[in-house]
């Protein structure tokens, strides 16, 4: 047989079977699979996300002592509003900065 | 139609799932089929790779890099996992199980050539590289890309599991071209081309 001949009779002999009738069944298989799996990380991401706000609960109970006396006896006042106001202008001047997606149509 | 790098982007931005459903309607035939060739038949087994492969796709879409063919990147995950499932279950048992067979009309003209049996005389590798040219159509570099073997590698593999094939055929006296002009139900254009 013919090299090209026998390459065009192995083409059709190994041609896929008809596409699967199930393909909807398959489909759907799948994305139940996917919505199982995001189903999932949401729930790793609750559960540790709880684990974590407990924690970080109990660390500001046991800090609040010393945080407490940071601004009522070691900062005054008026070092507080000008730190807070230091804090919004560094954020503005960082969004400002960071801000340079240029646009696509001119 | 919304093309798939489109769809593609839609899911590495939002995770969304509509799209995703849209590229699996899209492309599960071509992985399916992929897939039963390699398992040689076993319809059950290449389904289950074949959604580990969607699934897999799914959560590593992010890494698919710009400009490689999505169906190629698939192509290559399947083949992966298959070679997985081969490394994890003997190979013995998966021919244990008899292989279900298709309703193909294709298989029924063929009905003198047992196709899984055929396919069992070549190696694994040698059956991806010759399902992907063949099958799927790919070129020598898109099978390098997917398989991950040298050009050489892969043109060897062809060469080798096609004069594999060509003697089971000699030896079992089928003739492709004589099964084809034996059957009633061959449509003229493929018994000209035969």
């Amino acid at each position: 047989m013919p090299e090209q001949s026998f390459d065009s009779s192995l083409e059709q002999m190994l041609a896929y079977d008809a596409p699967p009738e199930d393909a909807r069944q398959f489909v759907s298989g799948v994305m139940h699979e996917v919505r199982r799996e995001h189903r999932a990380r949401r729930w790793i991401l609750l559960v540790f996300g709880v684990i974590g706000a407990l924690f970080g609960a109990a660390g500001a109970v046991m800090l609040s002592d010393s945080i407490s006396w940071i601004f009522a006896e070691a900062l005054p006042a008026t070092r507080v509003m000008q730190l807070a106001l230091f804090t919004a202008g560094a954020i503005a001047f960082y969004t400002w900065i960071m801000n340079d997606d240029l646009p696509i149509d001119s | 139609m919304i093309s798939d790098l489109e769809l593609v982007a839609r899911v590495t931005g939002s995770r969304d799932q509509a799209a995703f459903q849209t590229l699996v309607e899209r492309h599960q035939a071509a992985i399916r089929g992929f897939l039963r060739r390699l398992v040689n038949g076993d319809h059950g087994t290449a389904d289950d790779l074949a959604q580990d492969t969607f699934l897999l796709a799914y959560r590593k879409m992010h890494t698919l890099k710009s400009g490689t063919k999505l169906l190629s990147w698939l192509h290559s995950i399947a083949y992966r996992q298959f070679l997985q499932h081969t490394r994890k279950h003997a190979r013995q048992q998966v021919m244990a199980d008899p292989p279900q067979q298709g309703h193909d009309p294709r298989a029924a003209m063929e009905a003198e050539i047992d196709l899984p049996e055929l396919m069992e005389q070549v190696s694994d590798e040698e059956r991806a590289c010759l399902t992907l040219a063949y099958a799927a159509g790919m070129s020598h570099p898109e099978i390098v890309d997917v398989t991950g073997m040298p050009l050489g590698t892969v043109k060897s593999h062809i060469q080798r599991g096609k004069q594999k094939l060509k003697q089971w055929l000699n030896e079992h006296d089928h003739s492709l071209s004589k099964t084809r002009q034996s059957s009633p139900d061959l449509p003229a254009k493929e018994a000209s081309r035969a």
